[in-house]
């Protein structure tokens, strides 16, 4: 696997986002995103968490087991998670209080087992510890774009400040998760779609330089 | 520019009635809502369709008529507008267009300003009546309106005339109120089989009997003919729940979707914060539509395997 940093975090971010295209991390995404601040306090989190994890579980991929590496994963992430919930209580306990459970249920999000097991345990330490936290940056960018869409709609406001002018009527559904399912939704079909347009002209251009040539073969494939 | 659906001009036919009296319930204010909603929602099908080059299709148009009469008469325009194009765009377009909605358009556009905007429009109701005259001036008054739809006014233990009710000589959104014209509606189409008459009866039979059974448990609000009549129940049993799209097509599924829609609708009418639960049972129907079809399939399935076993074992 050749691993390179700028490579991995354009895939991390756009062409393999963990939230877009591996449709991962879903719960938190309809749970924490009505307001742009506890969703910035969240993905911080989840970026550190999964940074660090793979890290930890990158250097320990050779003395663990390999049937009880999923326990080792659970328990190096949840020993992470405990930190992050730990320091949130100390120094943002406003926002502790406000994400409530989720904090720890960072623990369950998929994108941080997804990266041990995907990346973590097949690549050095440092490089798994860059892809965890673009990994995370890529959920964050997902995230903070839908937050501020529910966030302005739903309170007339970003990150507590108003903007919306004074007769602005709130959208209630907005604050409520179904809108989350409708954001996402919009938001991966846009995703989805501006992708395969670039790869339909990337093998348009591919096609006509080929085209003096004879076809040779499969294309190789997509990574 | 449309695709011919002489089904969908039939149901048009039928809603043609209720529209006039809109417009004398109302006067402009019904006509400025239609026009908002029509343009709107045929503006965003018709986007995607050329895009896709279909051709726009005539449901869209009784979409956009039955969305325009469930509206409370005084609602904001640009809300209209918004409802609309969220129907058309998240309940029908990206599922692909005509025939492969699993969602009710006119009642997820509907819901959602319903929830969005609960405040704006649960006082958007006008006085009916005169063309407009009864609001006030021909366009529509600004200000509020303090009355109380029939529907509010049983949920805070008042009494309703029954004969105003059958003649739609009341309050409500701008198509749900008479009756005798949605009745009349209803038999023109089981009639030209545009609508199946299966589903009508049996949302009005869930509706009446779930009413009647709380009546009997003892909860006081839940007066069966009263609750059949007001708000818009009847007017969802005859043209939501019998979307050829969206309900079940095998005849016991239909009985179970109709039945299942009108207890739901009186259950959250009677029990939860929103005065009126038709549309939320609608979408709740919807979502069991395929899975209702499905056993009645297999229902079905097995009576013939039973059937055939049974006479080879006699053979």
């Amino acid at each position: 696997m050749s691993a390179k940093p700028g490579k991995i975090f354009i895939d991390n971010l756009w062409f393999n986002n963990p939230v877009l295209i591996q449709v991962l991390g879903i719960c938190s995404t309809l749970a924490v995103t009505n307001n742009v601040r506890n969703t910035l306090v969240m993905t911080v989190g989840v970026s550190l968490a999964t940074a660090f994890s793979s890290w930890t579980l990158s250097l320990m991929k050779d003395l663990i087991p390999r049937k009880v590496r999923m326990i080792v994963q659970v328990l190096v992430i949840s020993f992470y998670v405990i930190l992050i919930d730990i320091l949130l209580r100390a120094y943002l306990p406003d926002a502790s209080r406000q994400l409530g459970p989720y904090v720890g249920l960072i623990i369950t999000n998929c994108i941080i087992m997804g990266r041990a097991e995907a990346f973590a345990a097949a690549n050095k330490p440092l490089i798994s510890f860059w892809d965890g936290l673009t990994s995370g940056i890529g959920y964050m960018a997902v995230l903070v774009a839908i937050a501020l869409v529910r966030e302005l709609l739903g309170f007339g406001s970003v990150l507590g400040f108003r903007v919306m002018p004074e007769g602005f009527v709130p959208w209630t559904i907005m604050i409520t998760a179904p809108s989350a399912f409708f954001l996402v939704a919009m938001v991966m079909w846009l995703a989805r779609n501006l992708q395969a347009r670039r790869e339909a002209a990337a093998k348009a251009a591919k096609a006509a330089k080929a085209a003096p040539k004879p076809a040779a073969g499969p294309s190789p494939a997509k990574a | 520019m449309f695709q011919k659906q002489p089904m969908m001009r039939k149901v048009l036919w039928a809603l043609a009635p209720i529209g006039l009296y809109s417009i004398w319930a109302y006067g402009l204010r019904a006509l400025a809502v239609a026009a908002v909603t029509f343009a709107v929602g045929v503006g965003v099908e018709w986007l995607f369709e050329r895009k896709k080059g279909g051709k726009t299709s005539e449901a869209v148009l009784v979409s956009c008529a039955l969305y325009a009469l469930s509206m409370p008469p005084a609602v904001p325009l640009w809300i209209v507008a918004l409802g609309i194009a969220f129907g058309v765009f998240m309940a029908k377009e990206v599922y692909g267009g005509f025939g492969r909605n699993v969602f009710n358009v006119a009642i997820a556009g509907r819901l959602f300003v319903y929830i969005s905007f609960a405040g704006a429009l649960g006082g958007a109701w006008l006085p009916h009546g005169g063309f407009g005259m009864a609001a006030g001036s021909l366009l529509g008054p600004v200000d509020a309106y303090s009355g109380a739809t029939p529907l509010e006014l049983m949920r805070t233990g008042g009494s309703v005339p029954i004969l105003d009710l059958l003649l739609g000589l009341r309050d409500g959104t701008i198509g749900e109120a008479p009756i005798v014209l949605i009745l009349a509606a209803a038999v023109y189409m089981a009639a030209t089989k545009t609508a199946n008459w299966k589903l009508m009866v049996a949302t009005a039979a869930g509706g009446l009997a779930t009413a009647g059974g709380l009546l009997l448990a003892g909860v006081a609000k839940a007066l069966p003919l009263e609750s059949l009549l007001a708000g818009s129940f009847l007017f969802v049993a005859v043209f939501m729940s019998t979307d050829p799209v969206t309900a079940p097509k095998k005849a016991p599924a239909q009985w179970a979707y109709g039945l299942l829609i009108g207890a739901v609708a009186v259950i959250i009418r009677t029990f939860s914060l929103f005065p009126e639960g038709t549309s939320f049972a609608i979408l709740i129907g919807n979502s069991f539509a395929s899975l209702f079809d499905r056993m009645a399939a297999d229902a079905a399935a097995r009576k013939k395997a039973r059937l055939a076993g049974a006479a080879g074992g006699a053979a």
